[in-house]
């Protein structure tokens, strides 16, 4: 039986060439660094490197109920992975600083019929500083394939909400699991080393991913780390509680904080992400999650 | 017989380690069987067959398994830091918190045994570091290093794992679902297939890519951890 696992199989995908890019093609390796550093009791974007596909907004938002954080948005204006694609980000938080980071809108992973689609994320939060990166979902296209691999690294006293959504194709068209493959891992870490690891890993011609225990009758995944000094159980009432979405909260290894997985359709899973976001901010830095701008 | 040559017990010490008998504890976990019952996810054998199905190819093959051969291979090297590595990689990776507390309260109960019942240092060893904290002790990366010190091969101490893994959850499920004995045999004979695919599969990966999926059961452990009456840690 063939052994593979899922790295294994991207590197065969990255095997495959491309097609000739048409002259003055850009965007394939799109890179973005955003850096935020408290400065005079507020954060600032102090670095903000980008390259196409990606723009960053300058703190648009103002979130009244927490006048010290920076709120931006990773712009793409095309929105979209493409075969052949190698999208890095990182975030970085300094000393004290708190930053929320957002997209604009979904992601979109193309269909493809060489090679893959990756992205990189890098999250690191300084000593006592606060990170909030909570992107759209992630969409993937018939014959998408997708590698998405973030870390996130947390010094003494910070902490961090990290999200994904995964959506399993263009649900309005009953495009579902029409996809080839999609891994995504997040690993956590502190100075110690590794405090967590959860990763995604579809497939599904090969494994029916609407097996039970794996997504059962649903669609839509999403999950809600919460990174820092919170407890499981008035997440997991929250999420039981207020939303529609099968949706539970449990604690993370090593006493990194807490994780809900929540899945159903993509309103319900939103839903329960948005509740979950809210009972953990309140814990964290004592102040509910802001209205959103974008809807 | 010589002393360059010793018996090969290894096929006696599998049965030993897969059998229920052995007194790790594992009567107490059931694998969120109680919990898919309790919210009517199951309720019969066919439904029993698929979950078992479903977690030999989600959890068991691509983490409880590799984590069996890594093990296996820090203890075949006498390395006790790598078996920790391995140990504190499988927590890391097990994220429903009632599944790590059931795999570090059987692995430390086997760990304790064999500390006493092998003649084997590096077991006694490891378990000093356990009951010092230093490692979880989780129970596939017990049974890796208690399989390579008893003469197994990796491949025989993941056929261990795959099949106590099945008999622990039908015997739970036994107590919480109406479902005979003729269903149960049923359901681990068709999982000897399942048993040996799930190795197969994942033989060659390491513990830096273990990738357990299955979020249904992290929901529904979630919810288990929090239900008003359960006869199972897990």
């Amino acid at each position: 039986m063939a052994a593979t696992s899922p790295q294994d199989a991207f590197e065969a995908y990255a095997a495959e060439r491309l097609p000739p890019a048409a002259d003055g093609a850009v965007g394939k390796e799109g890179r973005l660094d955003a850096a935020f550093a408290a400065v005079d009791g507020e954060t600032r974007l102090v670095q903000d490197y980008a390259t196409v596909p990606f723009h960053l907004t300058g703190g648009l938002d103002h979130d009244e109920a927490l006048p010290d954080l920076a709120t931006v948005y990773l712009q793409s204006p095309t929105g979209a992975v493409a075969q052949g694609d190698r999208h890095d980000l990182s975030v970085t938080v300094g000393e004290n600083a708190k930053a929320h980071v957002t997209t604009g809108n979904a992601t979109k992973v193309h269909g493809m019929d060489r090679n893959y689609g990756r992205v990189d994320v890098a999250l690191s939060v300084a000593a006592d500083g606060y990170l909030e990166y909570l992107p759209e979902p992630t969409i993937l296209h018939a014959d998408a394939r997708y590698r998405g691999e973030t870390t996130l690294s947390v010094a003494d006293g910070a902490s961090a909400i990290v999200g994904e959504i995964v959506v399993p194709g263009r649900l309005a068209r009953d495009e579902a699991f029409e996809f080839e493959r999609a891994y995504t891992r997040l690993q956590a870490r502190d100075p110690d080393g590794l405090l967590f690891e959860d990763a995604t890993d579809l497939h599904p011609a090969e494994r029916d991913p609407r097996r039970p225990g794996v997504m059962g009758d649903h669609d839509v995944l999403g999950t809600l780390y919460v990174v820092g000094d919170a407890a499981a159980d008035p997440l997991h009432e929250r999420v039981a509680d207020a939303t529609t979405a099968r949706a539970g909260a449990t604690a993370l290894p090593n006493d990194a904080g807490v994780m809900v997985r929540a899945l159903g359709d993509r309103g319900a899973v939103s839903g329960a992400l948005d509740a979950a976001w809210d009972a953990a901010r309140r814990t964290l830095v004592g102040a509910p999650a802001p209205e959103r701008r974008k809807d | 017989m010589t002393d360059e040559s010793p018996v090969d017990e290894s096929p006696v010490a599998a049965l030993q380690f897969a059998d229920s008998l052995l007194p790790a504890g594992s009567f107490t976990t059931s694998y969120g069987v109680e919990q898919f019952v309790a919210a009517d996810e199951i309720t019969d054998a066919d439904d029993l067959q698929a979950l078992v199905e479903t977690y030999l190819d989600r959890q068991i093959g691509p983490c409880d398994m590799v984590v069996v051969a890594a093990a296996h291979e820090a203890a075949s090297d006498g390395d006790h830091d790598e078996l920790r590595r391995v140990d504190r990689r499988c927590s890391a990776a097990q994220l429903p918190a009632e599944f790590r507390e059931s795999s570090t309260r059987t692995g430390g109960q086997l760990c304790s045994l064999v500390a006493e019942t092998e003649d084997a240092p590096f077991l006694a060893a490891y378990d000093e570091t356990v009951e010092a904290g230093d490692a979880p002790g989780n129970y596939a990366a017990v049974l890796g290093a208690v399989a390579a010190c008893t003469g197994m091969t990796a491949r025989e101490a993941a056929m261990v794992q795959g099949y106590s893994f099945v008999t622990d959850l039908v015997a739970a499920a036994q107590r919480v679902l109406r479902i005979g004995h003729t269903d149960v045999q049923r359901i681990v004979t068709e999982s000897r297939p399942a048993i040996v695919a799930a190795w197969e599969a994942n033989e060659d990966r390491t513990v830096d890519e273990l990738s357990p999926f299955a979020p249904l059961v992290d929901v529904l452990s979630a919810e288990h951890e929090r239900a008003e009456r359960r006869l199972f840690l897990s």
